[in-house]
């Protein structure tokens, strides 16, 4: 079930309803009964794969505490849980990859091989292995306690509100949440609305009307001028945000709605100052699970530069792949490291001096903040471009074909959109959507809510498209 | 609890004056963009039209060459000169979007009658299950009957069926392996899909016994294309029921006009089985509308020869020239019982009020080198006239067309006179619209005639279309409406 659907406008009132008429012994049956329902919408068998990583990890964290005081059959019983979880994503999401890169090797050894895999990527499958996995690895530690009651551990990888995109949740934020009891609170109900109502303007009539142009210029590449594309990078840049955006905070609403606090993912990404910062306010739920599990182990920063900067290499590829199976998010991901180590290496080098004059400092913040956003967006086109083909005839045309092809039409309504957007970035910059609600005048707030609605009914983008990470 | 109350309440205002600006400001422009098929339902009442023909493909297509592009709602047309005909036409369309355009049809039109399409084909899963539906059913979603704002917010919210192309197959698949086909005696399948399969299993093989793959994949897409059996559970027949509901309600006469499918072909190809099944539901149609007060059904699932037929590697309702008017001419026939009054049969016009004018475009060539004919009795022409203007828009395909306007004259003793007037003097250009005028005086030879018939004639191997033939007779003291010259007949027999 997609959050942008008539389907799901009719199961989260339900839902919800039912949440608060149930008693609170019987609301993690309702709530995990919804979730399948919820993932079986898409693709119903592929929640035996769901339950196969619920099930090795759940028995993986009662045996982990149960030895817990034999560390190697602890470290056995931990082994084998990431291992399965870790072959499960790599059968489903890695296996065509590794399969068509083995032909085309053997091809170019003159060997003819029919290795070449068909595997359909069940939905949101990196998003609730991982989550499954911060609950392995953290019992592993001794930092959480493991569940015994099943119904509620997959409860906690099923959770729908942020199942299949995230944010990928910690069990000593969400675990703990869904043993409390939540009572009716108004408060909650008009927070999780507000949030639902901002998720879906900034997914609807912006992601989608962005991904209108970007569709049409990237496609047909060669009927377009550079200006067109380079507009379209930008464009891009815009699209993924809010449709990424849009979705988390439609998923935070709607948790809300039932009293539930899932992580914050997104921190206002493109007013960042620098490669660094703009990983602590872009899809933090993923940055921080590399960095607790992934780049503290190897070291993080408390080594030697050129240990740290393999660790920090290591830690964006792996993130690019896991994004997606394809030589271009590798390089994604490794241009975002390369960057990361580079500016690193330079503010080592040059320390950053506090400008006298306070305007001196916004406008080299201000260049800052451009500067990063156009890096960015330069590597976005990695995460877009289809294969190599693809990533190097974009940067052709962007680069060289100023006087030919057509100039892409922006409609005067797409930059009222991006305006809005833009100026919603910058009020919201150090809180939320919903918290800064709180803080207008009624009849103004009541007016942002009509446009809003109005918006999202009368404004949105009738073309159909799927949230951008449904495929990751 | 009595917060949430009052803010529900805020809310449904909102909602209330939301729906008031968007049906204001936005709603017909929306349409107009997302649902463009509605305005061809306006257009209607614009066209002040009295008769609707609702088509697909079958009424716009034409064969790439062919000269006359005429549809089957043109050529009908032409039969009721006096009653304006308009068409609705959309490619794919079916039942479901006829019924919506019906809809749509403003209150205040002067329509009376309606001609829908009954495609045979389109009962069948592989027509129903189309990967052309999510965008149909896209567009239908704005012409709901509910408030604008709410349909906008349908489509906002994707309330149609967001299907890709092998969903819509598997859909299809699936019905064909569930569906029941409905043979009253003992067939060796079960379903559509074990027909086809056998089929491609055993391959088609002609007379002498020889396997032909062409024609095996062709048999097999004749099996998926009518081997069913509708039922009244076919989604098209609950569209079909609720056509008839709304003419009723609007008070339009109904006609179905069940196509012409290609059943040389399919008997060919699928035997007598595919042939039974194809006999059966154009029955059940025929039996469920055709008993049903204010409802005609034509049948012309026979009427169309496969000659006649464009596209001859897979299943359409796609005719050349010949079909469209042999369809268009049934379609007449049923429509005279509305309109007896108008009908007048385009190939033998009496001319009764001293001006004719017919827009249809006609190809002449050698198949063909006559117009439609205008047939005067020697008691019709008033004393008082002493002039005949003539005018038409001619199209060449090159300057070797011999073309003239032939007046025909059949005294009493039975001899014919036959004057020509050549339009070459006139007519320059090619593969464009030229117009040609002619001056011709009422003289003793046409008061003297028993008959005048007065056409078009191309005597050449090269074609040529004519349209917007209009002939004005006038009293001889005024002047011609158009630029009239008079043109010397010239001699048929030498071609000079």
């Amino acid at each position: 079930m997609v959050f942008n659907s008539i389907e799901f406008l009719v199961f989260l009132p339900l839902v919800v309803l039912l949440y608060y008429l149930l008693p609170h012994k019987g609301r993690w049956l309702m709530l995990l009964a919804a979730s399948c329902v919820f993932y079986m919408w898409f693709v119903p068998k592929y929640i035996l794969i769901l339950l196969v990583t619920i099930v090795v990890d759940y028995s993986a964290g009662l045996l982990m505490e149960r030895f817990a005081d034999q560390p190697k059959k602890k470290k056995t019983f931990f082994i084998v849980s990431i291992v399965s979880t870790l072959a499960v994503l790599l059968i489903f999401k890695y296996l065509n990859f590794l399969t068509a890169n083995l032909d085309q090797l053997c091809a170019s050894l003159g060997m003819e091989t029919h290795l070449m895999t068909h595997i359909i990527l069940p939905i949101g499958l990196s998003f609730h292995t991982f989550q499954s996995m911060s609950y392995v690895i953290e019992v592993y530690r001794g930092h959480q306690k493991a569940e015994r009651h099943f119904g509620y551990y997959a409860l906690y990888v099923m959770f729908f509100p942020q199942l299949v995109t995230g944010p990928i949740e910690r069990p000593a934020n969400l675990l703990r949440q869904l043993h409390e009891e939540k009572k009716f609170d108004y408060v909650n109900i008009s927070k999780g609305m507000r949030l639902i109502l901002f998720g879906f303007f900034v997914k609807m009539v912006v992601a989608d009307h962005l991904g209108e142009y970007v569709d049409e210029v990237y496609g047909h590449l060669e009927e377009y001028n550079s200006w067109s594309v380079l507009g379209c990078m930008v464009f891009y840049s815009f699209q993924i945000y809010c449709d990424f955006f849009g979705y988390s905070t439609i998923a935070l609403g709607s948790a809300k709605l039932m009293g539930f606090d899932l992580m914050d993912n997104f921190k206002t990404p493109y007013l960042a100052k620098n490669i660094a910062e703009f990983w602590h306010r872009w899809h933090i739920s993923l940055s921080t699970w590399f960095r607790d599990y992934v780049y503290i182990p190897l070291g993080g920063s408390r080594v030697k530069f050129g240990r740290w900067a393999f660790n920090i290499l290591v830690v964006f590829v792996l993130s690019g792949i896991w994004h997606g199976a394809a030589w271009t998010f590798l390089l994604w991901g490794f241009a975002h490291g390369l960057l990361h180590i580079v500016e690193k290496a330079l503010r080592s080098r040059f320390p950053e001096k506090e400008p006298r004059h306070k305007w001196l400092k916004i406008s080299v913040d201000a260049l800052c903040v451009v500067k990063t956003f156009v890096l960015v967006t330069l590597f976005w086109v990695m995460f877009r471009a289809t294969d190599f083909e693809h990533l190097k005839a974009i940067f052709e045309t962007a680069f060289t074909n100023f006087d030919g092809g057509e100039q892409m039409s922006v409609k005067p309504g797409m930059w009222i959109y991006l305006g809005g957007l833009i100026l919603f970035d910058i009020l919201l910059r150090n809180t939320r959507f919903d918290a800064w609600c709180d803080d207008i005048p009624l009849a103004l707030r009541w007016l942002i809510y009509a446009v809003l609605v109005f918006m999202v009914i009368a404004c949105s983008s009738v073309a159909n498209f799927p949230f951008i990470y449904f495929q990751f | 609890m009595k917060k949430l109350l009052i803010r529900i309440g805020m809310v449904l205002v909102m909602l209330v004056v939301l729906n008031w600006v968007y049906s204001i400001w936005f709603f017909e422009k929306d349409l107009r963009k997302h649902s463009d098929i509605v305005e061809l339902s306006w257009q209607v009442t614009d066209d002040s039209c009295r008769i609707i023909y609702l088509g697909e493909s079958s009424n716009n297509h034409y064969g790439d060459e062919e000269q006359n592009h005429r549809k089957i709602s043109g050529f009908t047309a032409d039969y009721f000169p006096t009653v304006k005909m308009g068409d609705l036409t959309k490619s794919a369309g079916h039942a479901q979007t006829y019924y919506y355009m019906l809809k749509h049809v403003p209150a205040s039109s002067t329509v009376e009658t309606v001609v829908v399409t009954m495609n045979l084909r389109s009962f069948g899963p592989l027509w129903i299950y189309s990967r052309l539906e999510t965008a149909l059913r896209k567009q239908l979603v704005l012409l709901e009957d509910y408030p604008p704002l709410v349909n906008r917010f349908l489509l906002a919210f994707k309330a149609y069926p967001i299907l890709n192309d092998e969903e819509w197959d598997a859909l299809a698949y699936e019905h064909r392996h569930k569906d029941p086909l409905d043979f009253p005696y003992d067939f060796e399948f079960d379903d559509n899909y074990a027909w086809d399969s056998a089929m491609a299993w055993r391959g088609w093989c002609d007379f002498d016994g020889k396997y032909d793959p062409e024609m095996t994949w062709m048999a097999c897409y004749y099996i998926k294309s009518y081997g069913f059996s509708i039922t009244d559970d076919n989604p098209r027949v609950r569209d079909f029921d609720a056509i008839v509901e709304l003419c009723r309600e609007r008070g339009w006469n109904l006609v179905f006009n069940l196509l012409a499918e290609d059943v040389d072909k399919a008997n060919e190809l699928g035997g007598k089985d595919l042939m039974f099944l194809m006999k059966r539901n154009r029955d059940y149609l025929l039996r469920r509308y055709g008993n049903l007060d204010g409802v005609t059904v034509v049948n012309n699932l026979n009427l169309v020869r496969d000659v006649n037929f464009i596209d001859q590697e897979w299943t359409t309702e796609h005719y050349y020239e010949e079909g469209r008017r042999i369809i268009a001419d049934h379609l007449a026939q049923t429509l005279k019982i509305f309109y007896p009054e108008d009908y007048h049969n385009p190939d033998s016009l009496v001319l009764d009020k001293g001006h004719y004018f017919f827009a249809e475009t006609r190809a002449l060539d050698r198949q063909r080198p006559y117009s439609y004919a205008l047939m005067l009795t020697a008691d019709s022409i008033r004393p008082d006239w002493g002039m005949v203007n003539v005018a038409f828009e001619i199209k060449q395909v090159d300057s070797l067309s011999r073309v003239v306007f032939a007046v025909e004259k059949l005294d009493a003793q039975g001899e014919k006179a036959i004057d020509s007037y050549d339009v070459k003097a006139q007519v320059k250009k090619t593969d464009e619209w030229d117009f040609a005028t002619f001056a011709l005086p009422i003289d003793s030879t046409f008061r003297s005639a028993q008959i005048i018939k007065l056409y078009v004639h191309n005597f050449s191997d090269s074609p040529v279309q004519i349209r917007n033939l209009d002939v004005s007779f006038r009293p001889a003291y005024l002047k011609a409406r158009v630029k009239a010259q008079t043109y010397k007949s010239v001699d048929l027999q030498d071609g000079k």
